[in-house]
């Protein structure tokens, strides 16, 4: 039983650091902000909050799973917003998203809007 | 194999991998270019020391460090909120990098960028 | 009873968080819930609360959302992973259906944690919500992928 514990512990734990790892790698490799975001608020949250539950799940008591799962809970709230907001931001600053991007219709809705202002 | 060695190797391994993580991340903080990207890799840099912490907690068996990692989620959540609020209130400041590289499967280290 | 809810759940996360689900902190937590509600009553609108909850079609949105932010991890960490990164971002417009904040809001976190999409603005008058995605080959696909999906899960679990 301890032995299957520590397993599944290890597998969590693992993968959780395989999954950081791969995020800053994303954070390092990609070429805008815009897409780094992707990286860091996915596979970054999905990462720590693999090593979180892993922590709580070897504890073994049923308060520090409750803590460890409601942490996780608040981690995969707040990921988003916070990638949220700096996007929002940054696009509303007006740093440019790369040069390989397809399409903006963020841009092209507040161009038009400039536009129609007298 | 008992539960002692899965775990130590385990935790060690990961412990490693996000060493690593944790190194690529602050030389995107070091690196930039823009402000943003900075207060991205902060903010993965939290989530690496929230890492950090759990397999510590794991590690030594002190739960009370699960209520670090959280707390420290917390603070980094503010932090983040505050930053964007701090880019969005500037704008983009004059000569500040505009357009981002390029290629980006090909990035050499020493290239000038603007 | 819709005005019990958020205290109710503000209350479960108290007991979570302290670690003890016992009668005594449970009234605690909720006193505590009170008082923060109390503080931001100013801020709290109409629209920030749904307005119907069905568990069952709620459920159905929570397992949809553990698959996709599993694939979306995944395939973050595949693409990174590549040698060579086939990338064509871009961010599109999606023409919201859902019309309230708290829908809005929650719409707007599952896309960002799905696989290639994240939300970056909603417009000033609600109508539409822009979207960055990794991959902007076919935006015309992704709206709708994403219309039938969460959004339509969305409307059924709180409406």
């Amino acid at each position: 039983m301890t032995v299957l514990l520590a397993l599944a512990t290890a597998v969590l734990v693992v993968t959780g650091g395989v999954f950081t790892l791969l995020a800053a790698v994303g954070v390092v490799r990609l070429p805008d902000v815009y897409t780094r975001m992707h990286a860091a608020s996915k596979a970054g949250t999905v990462g720590s909050g693999l090593m979180l539950l892993a922590a709580g799940l070897h504890s073994l008591e049923g308060a520090v799973l409750a803590r460890a799962v409601a942490g996780v809970a608040f981690f995969l709230l707040t990921a988003p917003v916070a990638a949220h907001l700096v996007a929002r931001a940054a696009h509303r600053a007006g740093y440019r998203p790369t040069r390989l991007t397809v399409l903006d219709e963020m841009a092209e809705a507040r161009r038009r809007a400039e536009r129609n202002r007298p | 194999m008992d539960a002692g060695t899965i775990l130590s190797a385990a935790t060690g391994l990961a412990l490693l991998l996000m060493c690593a993580a944790f190194f690529l991340t602050a030389w995107r903080v070091v690196r930039g270019p823009t402000l943003p990207d900075r207060i991205v890799a902060l903010d993965m840099l939290v989530a690496t020391a929230i890492g950090f912490i759990a397999v510590v907690a794991i590690r030594t068996g002190f739960a009370l460090y699960i209520d670090i990692a959280i707390a420290l989620g917390l603070v980094g959540f503010l932090a983040t909120a505050a930053l964007a609020r701090f880019v969005a209130s500037r704008g983009l400041p004059g000569g500040e990098e505009e357009e981002a590289p390029p290629e980006p499967t090909r990035r050499r280290p020493g290239r000038a960028r603007r | 009873m819709r005005r019990l809810l958020a205290p109710a759940v503000l209350a479960l996360a108290w007991a979570a968080v302290t670690g003890s689900f016992a009668w005594p902190n449970l009234v605690l937590g909720l006193a505590v819930a009170a008082l923060a509600l109390f503080f931001v009553r100013g801020h709290a609108r109409a629209g920030a609360r749904p307005a119907a909850v069905r568990p069952g079609r709620l459920l159905s949105l929570l397992a949809l959302f553990v698959k996709e932010l599993a694939l979306s991890a995944w395939r973050v960490a595949v693409l990174v992973a590549r040698p060579r990164m086939v990338l064509r971002p871009g961010i599109f417009a999606f023409p919201l259906t859902v019309t309230s904040d708290f829908e809005i809001a929650l719409l707007a976190n599952l896309i960002t944690l799905t696989p290639g999409t994240l939300s970056v603005d909603v417009s000033e008058d609600r109508r539409v919500l822009y979207v960055h995605a990794l991959d902007c080959s076919d935006p015309a696909g992704a709206r709708r992928g994403i219309a039938e999906g969460f959004e339509r899960k969305i409307m059924e679990a709180f409406r």
